[in-house]
């Protein structure tokens, strides 16, 4: 799944890399677009207990074989243990987004996940009035930008006050990634949160045009300019080049380029497409790397995120970032997100493949 | 409330009452062996020994297969799209440790759910790939006296990723669904945060000592010797009393209080196992809530585990947390594990529900 650099993100009515016009307002109501998911129709998922398969797993083999008679006695026993019988799913569909790398971001299924499984949710009576609260994503492989992606939303449960959502992310019968949900009707108690970190404000750091003056084309043109959401870096971007500081963490104002319908799902679905984005960069900067580094070889692994209380994600939000750990090609990120006033929104963890080819 | 007779050596037995009731909340090991019935303590499948004990939670982790199921999946007629065909999970069962609460503790299904999905993840060209990460949900609360299924989705083998999910079922419905990646090993960038400094956990009073200010040492020295895993909180427990600080940060101590089989899996399992433990203390430390607190309603709702470098459980682990937020009834608590050399094992999120009832 690639995810992380901007400069993945081409928008669909830009072809070879010519802007038209109004690239900025065309970014957001793009991806405004693709999150306006069509209803596609159910499927019905059916459990049952099967006899042993011709060719499983061999760490299991032997003790399928030795199952076999106990698992054929008890059908009945586990078929209703493991609730046999016919769940129905709703499946909705978007369309991807153009990328340069021609695989879909995964920030673009993220949201448009989170969507699906809010659609769900709200037409159910007991979950109206259910605001997202977090979401653990497992990416599996890329999908083609060319293509719509399927979303499967199972429901696992609608208890008293939460009800959890799991959406399969499919394109022509490959699961692109898993995405569970979990929705939570508001309820008062504890209130805490960790301060904002200090940061310059958004308004005195460079705009992209700036920041991006003197990089070399097509970065300048095809990155950031025509994305849905702007970045600005507190300690520099890694888009051109790697930094002298290798510490690892960093922070990043972002907002959407324009302003937004109210829904607090689209700004919840923003919010995780924007995340994708720069979660990963406190690995980068620790070790001195950077997005246009030709021997790197990156994508997303899983995701998860808490939204802690409502936000906007056309107001800016501070992206407070640090890496705790990287190994075995492997890097941790973790992120909270603030509105410009302190408020701490969300809180996000990403363990991304990373690696130096050659 | 009590009726006028009672003994004045019976506040011991009140204490220990309140004690088996926080257990029981937290849904530790204490609580674990103690049923509490209206005025005495009853024992339930009671291990003798600290041994005993961590015998009996990798019993819990032996799990048994039982066959394939399959799932099938019917699309809309002529649907390409979401037709999946048909797939043969992998079911397990295995029980569960006893519960005062008669539910079944949280850290046990992620550790029995860990260990149902590894079991099969088969070595590619003789390279084993050990568990990198788990995320899951507790759907529904399970019931002790049941045994517990794991469907085991065999969902994708890459080229040096293997994934798999894990619906944890009792009753055909799902008390907890996770997904989980293995990697084969692989060489890369290298670096981690540094263990913040602590004292030595031989300097911290055992679990038995520090219970000792509110129980009746014999008593208390009961408890402490039969759980599998020791806890040694550096800023002092909050079982009964709040923190003297209210910080959102702690660190525990913590080791399985016997050796454990040189298998990787069963160390990633024990460690999630222990993790589940202490991960929201964070947040009742700032609000100076302790786990007694009648008000309290706490639950686990998430769990994600990361693990960095190879896990070892049977020695001492630091875990260090913070809770980063709590709003709307909910508290996040993050943490890390760090081996006594200062290798950083593992990082651990959870979001929990804390509630504080009144009346």
């Amino acid at each position: 799944m690639r995810s992380g650099d901007p400069c993945a993100v081409v928008s669909g009515r830009h072809t070879l890399g010519v802007v038209t016009d109004t690239p900025a307002a065309y970014a957001v109501s793009d991806l405004l677009d693709i999150l306006d998911l069509r209803e596609v129709g159910t499927v019905h998922t059916g459990w049952a207990v099967a006899s042993p398969s011709e060719s499983p797993t061999a760490a299991v083999t032997a003790d399928i074989a030795t199952a076999t008679a106990t698992a054929t006695a008890a059908v009945a026993d586990l078929a209703v243990e493991v609730g046999a019988g016919s769940r129905v799913a709703r499946v909705f569909a978007g369309p991807s987004q153009k990328q340069r790398y021609q695989r879909t971001f995964g920030g673009q299924l993220l949201a448009q996940a989170i969507i699906a499984a809010g659609r769900t949710v709200a037409a159910d009576p007991a979950g109206a009035g259910r605001p997202l609260h977090s979401t653990h994503t497992t990416f599996l492989v890329s999908g083609a930008d060319t293509d719509e992606v399927h979303y499967v939303v199972e429901p696992l449960s609608d208890g008293r006050s939460f009800s959890t959502r799991r959406v399969s992310a499919l394109q022509h019968g490959t699961l692109l990634a898993i995405v569970t949900a979990s929705f939570q009707e508001a309820s008062p108690g504890l209130d805490h949160a960790e301060p904002m970190p200090a940061a310059p404000s958004a308004e005195s750091l460079p705009n992209v045009a700036e920041a991006l003056a003197g990089v070399p084309e097509p970065y300048a043109v095809v990155c950031i300019l025509d994305g849905p959401i702007e970045l600005r870096h507190v300690e520099g971007h890694l888009y051109a080049g790697a930094r002298p500081d290798h510490v690892a963490r960093q922070g990043v104002w972002l907002r959407s380029r324009r302003p937004m319908p109210d829904d607090p799902i689209i700004h919840a679905a923003f919010l995780a497409y924007a995340s994708d984005y720069s979660i990963l960069e406190s690995v980068l900067r620790r070790h001195g790397t950077a997005w246009s580094d030709p021997r790197l070889r990156q994508a997303s692994l899983d995701h998860a995120m808490w939204f802690h209380r409502p936000g906007r994600a056309d107001e800016w939000v501070l992206h407070a970032g640090h890496s705790p750990s990287a190994s075995g090609g492997r890097g941790l990120g973790l992120g909270r997100m603030y509105a410009a006033d302190g408020t701490l929104l969300a809180s996000i963890a990403q363990e991304g493949m990373l690696r130096l080819k050659g | 409330m009590a009726a006028a007779g009672v003994a004045a050596g019976a506040l011991a037995n009140v204490l220990a009452n309140v004690l088996a009731n926080v257990l029981a909340k937290m849904g530790s090991g204490m609580g674990a062996i103690l049923s509490v019935p209206r005025d005495s303590l009853t024992l339930m499948r009671l291990p003798d020994s600290a041994a005993d004990s961590v015998a009996d939670l990798l019993d819990v982790l032996d799990l048994t297969c039982l066959g394939e199921a399959r799932i099938v999946v019917e699309g809309a007629p002529g649907d390409e799209e979401t037709d999946l065909g048909e797939s043969t999970p992998i079911v397990f069962v295995g029980r569960s440790q006893k519960q005062a609460h008669g539910r079944v503790f949280g850290g046990q299904v992620l550790a029995q759910s860990l260990v149902a999905a590894a079991r099969t993840v088969e070595p590619v060209d003789g390279v084993a790939r050990p568990i990198h990460s788990l995320h899951a949900y507790f759907v529904r609360g399970g019931d002790d006296n049941h045994p517990i299924r794991f469907v085991v989705e065999r969902v994708r083998d890459g080229a040096s990723f293997s994934t798999r999910r894990v619906q944890a079922v009792q009753y055909g419905q799902t008390i907890l669904s996770m997904g989980c990646s293995f990697q084969e090993p692989a060489d890369g960038m290298d670096h981690q945060d540094p263990m913040p400094p602590a004292p030595d956990p031989d300097d911290i009073p055992t679990l038995a000592e520090a219970l000792g200010e509110h129980l009746d040492p014999s008593a208390a020295q009961f408890f402490a010797a039969r759980r599998p895993i020791e806890l040694r909180h550096v800023e002092g427990n909050i079982y009964v009393k709040p923190g003297r600080q209210r910080a959102a940060r702690q660190s525990v101590w913590l080791k399985a209080r016997a050796e454990l089989p040189d298998d990787p899996v069963i160390h990633a399992a024990v460690l999630a196992y222990a993790s589940d433990y202490p991960m929201l203390e964070p947040v009742l430390r700032r609000h100076g809530v302790a786990w007694q607190d009648p008000r309290l309603r706490p639950a686990s709702l998430d769990h994600a585990m990361w693990f960095h470098r190879a896990p070892k459980a049977d020695d001492w682990v630091l875990y260090t947390m913070s809770s980063p937020s709590a709003s709307g009834g909910r508290g996040l608590g993050v943490g890390r594990m760090f081996s006594a050399d200062g290798a950083l094992m593992a990082s651990v999120a959870q979001e929990g529900m804390l509630r504080l009832k009144e009346g």
